[in-house]
């Protein structure tokens, strides 16, 4: 919901433009939101930590994990980080065209992770491991699905933002909606150095 | 505006839809973004949702009268105790103290709204949708059958067989993304908007208790919802989570359903600690007793509420450490809970009672939660919880508490802040019989569930036998049917506050601006308050705030002298009138939001075609939401007007 | 022991003080002899449990009647009777240090309690007897692995009541083949789940022989309410003649009997899923059910010397008609075992309820066995079905499980 969430300006404080906690209404909504997250990724990461033994059919996360490509794509996803400060800085320095530029290339490194993932599960699924194979099975796809929906999310968020910019149609501080944006960006980025670190590196 | 960058003129184009602007008669409603009508809306969806639950209750009671009832089929019944709980937990008790929460917050902190109007409708919106897919269950193919704690594997797809589960899992779903919204919404308008002057340990009880439910949701919601998403992935797509013949351990499930429901608990009570925080003060003409303590009882609870949720799994076998360290974790909780019956008292001690309808909800809360508290620490004792868990015992104990506690607040909260809501005063005559008639019900339905446990009966059976019923006058079917009076009793007695309600609909009579010589900022505005709630925003010096403008202690004799009558301050503050008010417009966004996610979820039962329509929706309304203009369209509107005092208010912005 | 011993001398003393007086009061609205009362204990673990019990209850007991009359003085006096308007004093924190620490006190002196209780009951090293219990939609299957010192030397497998020899410490190792259900017999100790996937362990001592009732706790879908059990203690000598019959050899009836047509009705019907040990078919090959391609849960109970036991069908229906039955419950303990080890006559049965069961099991009892809707759990049924017997089947079945001894 931190899309539609982003956009509404706080229409009724006009009048009380002090906020007590420095931050404004759409920045705090957007931590209180990524603190219940955490919650979610919390619960998924100790279903997946719980069940990644436990495998009666299919293959064991030792056999299929190919942690060289994985490791490629986090990186990949770990520099659309990096792109996403860049826009966000260009958007204080309101510089339109950088700012553009650097969004463009953080949803496209965003596309290169999930066009792994993509690829990564038509593998795991030619080897053996479906969704219904295993407990082990059901909990990675949930918890690295989720995780996938909300960098695809973020993807969308990218793209419909520079659209909007482009179009001169944003509505509040532009240069604040990009930060929101990028608070959620790092926020999945963070949540995928955990998912790697537990899922992929740390042997079960 | 200081944010508006663009020019009037091209904002106009700006959105795929241009706001509702026509906001007259049903559309008013539908379409509002104003946290007072939404507050009312979640007020009638919940009441209509307590009587549902309140007939399920009955259709329970009328089973349970005799032995071996035979009013519902076991099947029926299964669906009954789960629906009545679950309707009762998620669709009349979290809504109607956020019906609460909308319309008193931000009057209370001096705010004309919420941080984000437009997503408070969209909470009411997908929490009705919500309590309809629950509900619809009824009449497509059964209701969930499992309890509301759902324990897996008997919620699985071979042990549940019915859609019921599903519309379950589903309608929580979204009942759930709809509390995490309000409760976001609800912590930056309390963090971000307060009234100038009002620092937090300045802020009412009330105010407070709303804001410690909501951190306890924000962070409890999105653990349910795993649980949720897990169940729905094995029973919909066949995954494999709880399947034991694969490996699974059913613990998982009561794990993560716990670490939400025992928080949830806290949820549902603190509010009604809330609201009669507000009127034991106002009718004993004193100040809540040690308000410092009182808050951060409040918050501790919270907070340790966070640490007990394996008293609810005593029984499942968990070892002695862990079930040493939850036993000693929940008897902790008793403290600060303690804390606040105590502080509740001596609030009293030395005041001058008033015991209108509203205190007499009020002092019932204090006494028959105190007794749901003691039967709570007898079970905080794990060995003593053992023979007592799933027993009638545990039955009685959380309806002291959640009845006795939590509704009795609510009541309490209806008639005092009814004329606050309306403009008019609920029959007090009419509000003691409501409140004897639900007193002496409810300790007849809940009181003889205390022996009925005790002695051996357990819960969740739809029939009982007159061969494990004992001997004597008093044997268990005896008090089984003092039980099912006692519910019939009570029912009379919520009929009362529907009578009075009617009769104060029809009644023409104004109330007066301050009927309870109150204490908060809530009563410095009109009755009901006008759209923009305030017509400026006061400034705060002290705790009751609005108190200590009408009153004025000496120093010296302390004693109290009045210096001005509520009414007088309301039409200082009328005289003294914000000449430019902009408040935010109506909105189609939300409800057609909340439309597509209910058809998305559907989807889920019925196939994915019905999906896709859904997810187009949902795509379609974010986009509108989004590019929806926040800068007002140059037509301006007056404002509904209830005193004839006329006000021209920029409709959007 | 000397826990125990502590425990219990301390709460004689309250038992003894206020509580009396409290307790009386409360307990005149009761029930008598009420068989799942939590607070009639006939073991060791259940007397630990209920000496906490009469630590906690007494203690909530006076408190509520302190905080009560403290509640009600306020409320009279500080009545509006047109006083001045109080000064509005904040509250002193030295009073709420107070309230907090009083509290904080009282249950840590609950918590030591607690705490003690909780490590007693865990206890399992002295154990003297293993039971396997599991449970599943909608009974109970008792499973007595052999151990020599209590005379079992096979394997024994029982359902519906579980019997074990007083003054012995049982260990019953619970699990579960389906659901989650819970093993309770209030008058032995609390309850335990049994959760399928996990063993979980729980302590009985029964001090007396007698009869205890008992019910499944954990909501376990459609039959949950007509989940129930009893535990017999019996006398050590009569606990060996109890065993030494359930390890005896079958004996088919004799050939021209009604009860040998009857062994056929169940070669034919019942075997598909019900064992009786060394039954054997017409060819003298060994008869062997085989529930698990039938039921969900893979089992349906042994019926093997069905009539030494009390019930049939979770415990739901009584084996002994009512006089018969009665006689049995409100047996002495000197006599109960007697009465038990006779088991089932033909003058005692319960023919009604076993006639109408075997009729049609599924209008008796909540099942899932409804062929037609067998699609979730893969063609296997959750219960019994309907066999579509004839009387003359019924009558000759009757007379076979009677020889069932």
């Amino acid at each position: 919901m931190a899309d539609i969430a982003t956009h509404d300006t706080d229409h009724a404080t006009d009048h009380g433009h002090h906020s007590s906690t420095g931050l404004s209404n759409n920045k705090l909504a957007m931590w209180l939101f990524l603190g219940s997250e955490c919650l979610l990724f919390g619960g998924l990461i100790s279903t997946y930590m719980l069940y990644r033994g436990r495998v009666q059919n299919g293959p064991h996360p030792s056999q299929i994990y190919d942690i060289p490509f994985t490791s490629v794509s986090s990186f990949v996803l770990l520099m659309s980080s990096l792109t996403m400060v860049l826009a966000v800085s260009s958007a204080q320095r309101k510089d339109d065209a950088k700012t553009n530029l650097w969004l463009v290339i953080t949803a496209l490194l965003g596309a290169t992770f999930i066009g792994g993932q993509v690829y990564e599960f038509t593998t795991f699924y030619r080897e053996g491991l479906g969704f219904t194979t295993s407990l082990f099975g059901s909990s990675f796809y949930a918890l690295t699905g989720f995780h996938g929906v909300h960098v695809s999310i973020g993807v969308i968020m990218l793209l419909s933002l520079m659209g909007i910019i482009k179009k001169g149609k944003i509505t509040g501080d532009k240069a604040e909606v990009v930060e929101l944006i990028g608070l959620y960006w790092h926020f999945v980025d963070i949540v995928w150095i955990i998912i790697f670190t537990l899922v992929y590196l740390i042997p079960s | 505006m200081a944010t508006n960058e663009l020019p009037i003129s091209s904002s106009q184009s700006l959105g795929a839809v241009r706001r509702p602007v026509n906001t007259k008669g049903w559309r008013e409603w539908l379409f509002t973004v104003d946290h007072k009508k939404l507050g009312i809306m979640y007020g009638c969806v919940a009441f209509t949702f307590f009587i549902v639950g309140g007939i399920e209750a009955l259709f329970i009671r009328l089973q349970l009268a005799l032995p071996d009832g035979r009013i519902l089929s076991a099947d029926k019944y299964n669906q009954m105790f789960t629906m009545h709980a679950t309707t009762m937990i998620f669709l009349f008790a979290m809504p109607m103290a956020a019906a609460f929460a909308n319309y008193f917050l931000p009057l209370q902190i001096g705010a004309r709204d919420v941080a984000f109007p437009r997503l408070n409708a969209l909470s009411f919106w997908l929490f009705l949708s919500g309590g309809l897919i629950l509900n619809a269950s009824w009449f497509l193919g059964g209701a969930a059958d499992g309890g509301w704690f759902m324990y897996a594997p008997n919620s699985g797809p071979v042990f549940s067989p019915s859609n019921g589960v599903d519309f379950w899992v589903l309608g929580l779903q979204i009942a759930g993304i709809a509390s995490l919204i309000g409760s976001i919404n609800l912590i930056v308008t309390v963090l971000n908007m307060r009234a100038p002057g009002m620092t937090l340990m300045k802020m009412p009880v009330f105010t407070w208790m709303i804001l410690v439910v909501q951190f306890l949701l924000v962070f409890s919601l999105p653990v349910i919802t795993v649980a949720l998403v897990l169940l729905m992935f094995q029973r919909s797509y066949g995954a494999t989570f709880f399947d034991v013949s694969q490996g699974a351990d059913p613990l998982l499930w009561q794990h993560l359903f716990w670490i939400f429901g025992h928080p949830e608990v806290y949820v549902l009570i603190l509010p009604a600690f809330g609201i009669i925080s507000e009127v034991l003060p106002t009718f004993s003409r004193k100040p809540l007793f040690g308000y410092p303590f009182v808050v951060f009882s409040g918050a501790s609870i919270g907070l340790v509420g966070f640490g007990v949720w394996a008293h609810h799994m005593f029984a499942s076998g968990l070892g002695p450490v862990s079930v040493a360290v939850f036993s000693m974790a929940t008897m902790a909780i008793a403290i600060p809970t303690g804390v606040k019956i105590f502080n509740w008292l001596l609030t009293m001690w030395g005041g001058k009672i008033w015991y209108s309808a509203a205190m007499k909800f009020a002092i019932g809360l204090v006494v028959l939660f105190t007794i749901g508290g003691l039967s709570g620490v007898t079970h905080a004792v794990a060995p003593s919880d053992t023979q007592q868990t799933d027993t009638y015992y545990i039955v009685a104990h959380f309806h002291y508490v959640l009845f006795g506690g939590m509704v009795f607040g609510l009541f309490s909260g209806f008639y005092y802040w009814w004329p606050k809501v309306f403009g008019k005063m609920l029959n007090e005559k009419l509000g003691t019989w409501n409140f004897w008639f639900m007193v002496i019900g409810m300790n007849l339905t809940f009181g003889p569930m205390h022996i009925l446990g005790l002695q051996g009966q357990p819960r969740r059976m739809y029939v009982w036998t007159e061969a494990r019923a004992g001997e004597g006058f008093f044997n268990l079917g005896f008090w089984n049917m003092v039980s099912s009076i006692g519910s019939f009793i009570l029912a009379v007695g919520v009929l009362f506050f529907i009578i009075n309600v009617i009769k104060t609909t029809r009644n023409k009579e104004r109330a007066p601006l301050d009927p309870w010589d109150a204490r908060t900022l809530e009563w410095l505005t009109t009755s009901p308050p006008k759209v923009h709630n305030f017509d400026r925003i006061p400034v705060v010096h002290h705790l009751d705030e609005f108190f200590h403008r009408k009153y004025v202690e000496d120093e010296t004799t302390h004693v109290m002298t009045q210096v001005a009558k509520g009414e007088d301050l309301v039409r200082a503050e009328e005289a003294a009138a914000d000449a430019d008010i902009h408040m935010p417009g109506a909105s189609y966004w939300p409800l057609l939001l909340s439309i597509g996610v209910a058809v998305l979820g559907m989807g889920i039962i019925y196939g994915t075609p019905i999906m896709v329509v859904g997810a187009l929706v949902v795509l379609f309304s974010s986009f509108g939401w989004v590019l929806e203009p926040s800068v007002p369209e140059p037509i301006d509107f007056d404002s509904p007007s209830h005193d004839g005092h006329t006000k021209e208010i920029a409709s959007l912005g | 022991m000397d826990i125990v011993n502590n425990v219990k001398s301390s709460s004689h003393r309250i038992r003894n003080s206020i509580a009396t007086l409290v307790g009386l009061v409360f307990l005149a609205g009761c029930a008598t002899n009420a068989p799942q009362d939590t607070w009639q204990p006939r073991g060791d673990n259940a007397q630990v449990i209920n000496n906490l019990q009469w630590i906690i209850f007494p203690m909530a007991g006076v408190v509520g009647v302190l905080v009560f009359a403290f509640a009600a003085y306020t409320f009279w006096k500080f009545k509006d009777r047109g006083q001045p308007i109080p000064s509005q004093s904040h509250g002193k924190p030295i009073v709420e240090i107070i309230l907090t620490i009083i509290p904080a006190l009282i249950l840590t002196v609950v918590g030591v309690f607690t705490f003690r209780g909780i490590f007693e009951l865990s206890n399992t090293e002295d154990t003297q007897m293993v039971i396997n219990v599991t449970g599943q939609q909608w009974w109970w299957e008792y499973d007595y692995p052999a151990q020599a010192e209590q005379g079992i030397t096979q394997p024994i497998i029982t359902s519906g009541q579980l019997v074990i020899p007083v003054g012995t410490k049982v260990l019953l190792r619970e699990t579960s083949r389906d659901v989650i259900h819970s093993y309770w017999i209030p008058a032995l100790n609390g309850k335990k789940d049994a959760v399928p996937g996990r063993i979980n362990l729980l302590r009985l001592q029964a001090d007396k022989p007698g009869l205890f009732a008992g019910q499944c706790t954990e909501f376990c879908g459609l039959s949950h309410a007509n989940m129930r059990m009893e535990a017999i203690a019996l006398s050590k000598e009569d606990f060996a003649k109890w065993a030494a019959n359930q390890q005896k050899a079958y004996t088919s009836p004799a050939d021209g009997t009604l009860a040998k047509e009857g062994e056929g009705v169940f070669l034919n019907q019942c075997i598909r899923c019900h064992q009786v040990n060394g039954l054997k078919k017409a060819d003298g090959t060994p008869a062997l059910a085989a529930p698990d391609e039938n039921v969900y849960s893979g089992a349906a109970p042994n019926l093997s010397h069905l009539m030494t036991r009390n019930t049939f069908a979770g415990a739901k229906f009584d084996l002994l008609n009512k006089t018969c039955r009665s006689d049995v419950w409100d047996a002495s303990p000197e006599a109960i075992g007697a009465k038990y080890l006779a088991g089932v006559s033909e003058s005692c049965l319960n023919a009604t309820d076993l006639r109408a069961w075997l009729r049609n099991a599924p209008a008796m009892k909540p099942m899932y066995s409804d062929p037609t809707k067998l699609g979730p759990s893969g063609g296997k049924y959750r219960g019994m079905p309907n066999l579509g017997l004839t009387e003359t089947d019924i009558d000759k079945l009757v007379a076979y499980l009677l020889t069932l001894k």
